[in-house]
């Protein structure tokens, strides 16, 4: 190896042993944490706080929220980015540049600005501790809408006009053939709202004030605000489901990933 | 002021603004971000850079150095801040090696001199990965005849850097110093998890203290007004930026 491939590898040891750790914390027995540098290697290994996870606990809870809103949010975000970024690349809609500009202002200001009114709002409209207030905001994607409607610019029209002059409806057009040929602009939409939506935590957490309706971000965060006798094991397992989905989809869309985050999206 | 009873709402005008502007606490989080910025920033982008240089010199194995050191910023902010709560514990990691080596415990989170210090490590480590991805990049944009030609010219591989890359790559690095001042002014969820803003304030920031304000007090308007000098602080850095940017291509061409 030469001397980048070893200043590298010190990087990437460093980048990747607090994660290490939290795995070994998860693993241990009890709840308290290996303190000295010998105690790392002794105690053994369990599966006893993933078990009690899985047995009904409140962060298996969290983690079954967590599931649940991003198994339904994603799939409706993916198909509304596809919708609003056809139109807004194909249609010929009046105030068309307001929404442009609406979704790139959105993009770039900060969510949290938004907060107050977005309570106020799921006040008013009684949904506050639902699984609507931890779903729909998720909904409208702005860099959803921004990358699709740019893939949709660079798409040759060709094939929806020629469905068209053949009497096609713009549904059928939409279902038939933009959709089938979005796979490459979808999967860099879906995956990145995949990582915003499972790692949310601003809105989840004022949305929501019951512990049965937190997801797993909250939950956790809520669980370590608790001075008194922390359980790290417990908590770190959970940390540990929640980083595992964000492995895999690393694993398997880093090219995405990184596509996404060169395009600016606003994680 | 409760926004869900307008019967109870009344006009208070610049009421809010004038509180928040005249609050120890609006300008103790105005500091903190400072601090914050100034702190990381070019630690940050120093070892960013360093690592997309490492990145693209390394001859095998850049897809697997680049994963491991990327990773991180795809994580919950939530698990990262987690993770360093456990190591900075007064029983955890950091402290046990201090033990082994006979030194005294540290206060990592409960000392006012040394929270934000601890909180601003734990940043570096998890946007090093986040911000090198993004130099790298910007370098790979290069064109590799230009970089041929200097080094047949018998440029040294530190002149190439100097004069060819980091003059291409600096719009990159301009995008790098605002995204990261802009994040640290949305800093939330690090201070929730490891200190609540304390101790003695010493971790307050801005989100922090809008969240707090909002949601354990319930002043909507004044949470409001320290949002919208939220977003007129980030929308000034923005219009810096666009300055700033389009300014650069005619000083390439001056030089």
């Amino acid at each position: 190896m030469n001397r980048a491939a070893w200043i590298l590898t010190a990087f990437a040891a460093l980048s990747l042993a607090p994660l290490l750790y939290m795995a070994r914390v998860s693993l241990g027995a009890g709840g308290a944490l290996p303190i000295a540098p010998q105690d790392w290697w002794a105690g053994g290994l369990t599966l006893d706080h993933y078990r009690a996870l899985a047995s009904g606990g409140p962060i298996g809870r969290f983690a079954v929220n967590s599931l649940l809103v991003t198994g339904i949010a994603v799939p409706l975000q993916i198909l509304l980015s596809a919708a609003a970024g056809h139109s807004l690349a194909r249609g010929r809609i009046a105030g068309r540049g307001v929404f442009l500009g609406l979704a790139t202002a959105f993009l770039i200001l900060p969510r949290q600005v938004t907060l107050v009114p977005l309570y106020l709002l799921f006040a008013k409209l009684g949904l506050l501790d639902t699984y609507a207030a931890l779903i729909l905001p998720h909904l409208a994607d702005p860099f959803g809408v921004l990358f699709m409607a740019h893939y949709y610019e660079t798409m040759s029209p060709e094939l929806e006009e020629a469905a068209r002059t053949d009497g096609w409806s713009p549904t059928a057009v939409f279902w038939k053939i933009v959709l089938p040929l979005s796979g490459p602009g979808l999967a860099v939409v879906g995956v990145n709202g995949f990582l915003t939506t499972w790692n949310a935590f601003l809105h989840p957490l004022v949305l929501t004030t019951s512990e049965s309706m937190r997801t797993l971000p909250v939950g956790l965060a809520l669980f370590a605000q608790s001075e008194h006798s922390v359980d790290w094991g417990a908590l770190l397992a959970g940390s540990t489901v929640a980083t595992l989905p964000v492995l895999i989809a690393f694993v398997l869309f880093q090219r995405q990933i990184v596509e996404g985050l060169l395009q600016g999206s606003g994680r | 002021m409760n926004p869900l009873r307008p019967d109870l709402t009344h006009w208070v005008g610049a009421a809010n603004y004038a509180r928040a502007l005249g609050s120890l606490a609006f300008w103790r989080a105005l500091r903190t971000t400072a601090i914050f910025v100034v702190g990381t920033l070019p630690l940050t982008l120093g070892l960013a850079y360093v690592v997309a240089a490492l990145l693209s010199r390394v001859r095998r194995g850049e897809t697997l150095f680049r994963a491991a050191i990327f990773f991180p910023a795809t994580l919950s902010m939530v698990v990262i801040s987690l993770v360093f709560k456990s190591l900075y514990a007064e029983e955890g990691l950091l402290n046990g090696w201090l033990a082994a080596l006979g030194l005294s415990r540290v206060h990592w989170l409960q000392d006012p001199r040394l929270a934000l210090a601890s909180i601003m490590a734990m940043d570096v480590w998890a946007s090093v990965g986040y911000y090198a991805i993004l130099i790298l990049a910007g370098r790979k944009t290069l064109p590799p005849e230009q970089l041929e030609a200097a080094r047949l010219e018998g440029l040294s591989p530190l002149d190439v850097e100097r004069r060819i890359v980091f003059p291409h790559v600096k719009p990159v690095i301009l995008f790098v110093v605002l995204l990261n001042t802009i994040r640290s002014f949305q800093i939330f969820i690090e201070v929730f998890v490891l200190t609540r803003g304390g101790p003695l304030e010493s971790t307050l920031t801005l989100v922090y203290h809008l969240y707090e304000r909002a949601f354990y007090h319930f002043e909507m308007g004044y949470a409001c007004a320290i949002a919208f000098l939220l977003l007129l602080f980030v929308g000034a850095i923005l219009l810096l930026q666009r300055r700033l940017l389009s300014r650069a291509p005619s000083e390439a061409s001056a030089s």
